[in-house]
């Protein structure tokens, strides 16, 4: 039969101190174009600047309110040929911003998601003296890596439903501006 | 001498969370591969095991098992088999019924029915199922085991929380302060294991001040009331991610079912005090 430790904590508001999701990146653009179109030989720019009646339709399409002024898009192509789009979005909270990619196939179907980078909005407190303080001790034996000694984190779900969200505006632009 | 890329770490929206993965030790490309391979494992189990995409074995069954029993993927059927083995050892504290609204819910026991040849049957029509309490920490099992087929040294599946790691090093965990998910309560070493928590839900973009907890007591229809949040590590994920609810309800004394997985846990009791089980005080370390 296992027994119990009772470790009796102060308060959260005197023990623990903020020590925020740093950021992470996963992935450069370009390593996300080349992993979602390896037999793409090169990627033209083809940002996209909403007009007034785009606007009215990616809402309609979408459902909410559209509060940016374009997307940055990437025509993914082999020679001449058309292979699909590369998309960046992002979506930004009270906390942390993600940076994500969407890669779409020439008919618009979503290839492939990645998360290219996960960060605090609110960098100040990555100075946080215990934040710091993990480092202490690390040597060239034993580095700070994130994932080992830092990255990873348990204990809440987060929700990706922003993105959900963010994926579908970017099919709701696809069918607007570059179907 | 061009710079040799030891390790890749990568993220996708699947399950309803980001799901991490991170490889190290191997080439590049067959580390790129291993983990579009693993990804493309937990995007099956999501496929198979979605309450809400109609075209998932669980909506199948949902439609149709009371009718007459439905074949599902050997997946679908081993993670039924345990959920129904964990509600049986919890005396029903861990329950796979969907939530009907705020109807009284039907509870499994004894109305769904595993026969051979992976067959599912409903006795009861008002029965519905929901897997989102294990089949998280199944598509971890499942991806890690991507990762070691290919030879992946060392490998590390992250679910929202819902983690297990392979490799002889040992993956060092901060977790979250389910009273305020941006701050870390304690750290944990893992090597081999599984880790799984329970506790709030957090949107990163509505802040962190939720206090919708995930966690209901199936007897009462009440939030979970033993704690605030909970931590299990056990070999399978799948087993870490059941017991999580299983602790959040009742606490202290799920010892034995602890015990019969060979599983360790710590929870956060709502008056503040941090219970760690016995076989795991030494690994945990308080962060501040």
């Amino acid at each position: 039969m296992t027994s119990w430790v009772r470790w009796a904590l102060p308060p959260v508001i005197v023990t623990t101190v903020m020590q925020p999701v740093q950021a992470v990146e996963y992935l450069s653009i370009a390593d996300a174009q080349r992993l979602a179109f390896p037999t793409a030989t090169q990627f033209v720019e083809a940002n996209v600047v909403y007009r007034p009646s785009d606007i009215a339709a990616i809402e309609r399409l979408w459902g909410q309110k559209v509060k940016t002024r374009g997307e940055q898009v990437w025509r993914a192509q082999a020679g001449a040929r058309l292979l699909g789009y590369f998309i960046v979005d992002y979506v930004i909270g009270k906390h942390e911003a993600i940076d994500y990619s969407v890669s779409l196939e020439a008919d618009g179907r979503v290839r492939r998601v990645d998360i290219l980078q996960y960060r605090e909005s609110y960098g100040g407190e990555i100075a946080n003296h215990d934040w710091l303080n993990q480092f202490v001790g690390r040597t060239s034996h034993d580095p700070p890596e994130f994932e080992r000694n830092i990255r990873n984190i348990s204990g809440a779900t987060l929700s990706s439903r922003h993105v959900t969200e963010g994926i579908r505006r970017v099919l709701a632009i696809y069918e607007t501006c570059l179907h | 001498m061009k710079p040799v890329c030891t390790s890749i770490r990568r993220a996708r929206p699947l399950l309803g969370t980001f799901v991490e993965i991170a490889v190290s030790g191997i080439g590049r490309a067959a580390m790129e591969e291993a983990v579009e391979a693993a990804f493309a494992t937990v995007a099956e189990v999501h496929r198979l095991m979605s309450f809400q995409d109609s075209a998932s074995d669980v909506a199948l069954l949902n439609r149709k098992a009371a009718e007459r029993a439905i074949i599902v993927h050997p997946w679908t059927f081993e993670v039924l088999e345990a959920s129904l083995e964990i509600q049986r050892r919890s005396a029903g504290i861990f329950d796979i019924a969907a939530a009907q609204g705020r109807r009284r819910r039907t509870s499994c026991i004894g109305s769904v029915e595993l026969f051979p040849g992976r067959r599912v049957r409903f006795s009861d029509p008002g029965v519905a199922i929901d897997l989102g309490g294990i089949a998280k920490g199944f598509a971890v099992d499942r991806a890690i085991d991507v990762l070691r087929d290919r030879g992946v040294p060392q490998g590390l599946v992250n679910a929202g929380g819902d983690l297990a790691a392979c490799g002889l090093d040992k993956a060092l965990i901060s977790l979250r302060d389910p009273r305020d998910p941006r701050r870390i309560l304690c750290r944990t070493e893992i090597s081999g294991e599984a880790l799984a928590s329970s506790g709030r839900k957090v949107d990163p973009f509505g802040g962190s001040d939720t206090t919708e907890t995930a966690v209901i007591d199936p007897r009462t229809l009440r939030y979970a009331q033993a704690a605030v949040g909970a931590t299990v590590r056990a070999n399978r994920c799948m087993i870490a991610d059941a017991l999580t609810k299983v602790v959040m309800v009742a606490g202290e004394a799920m010892s034995p079912i602890l015990a019969q997985y060979g599983a360790s846990a710590l929870f956060l009791s709502p008056d503040g005090d941090l219970r760690v089980s016995g076989n795991w005080q030494n690994a945990v370390r308080l962060a501040a």
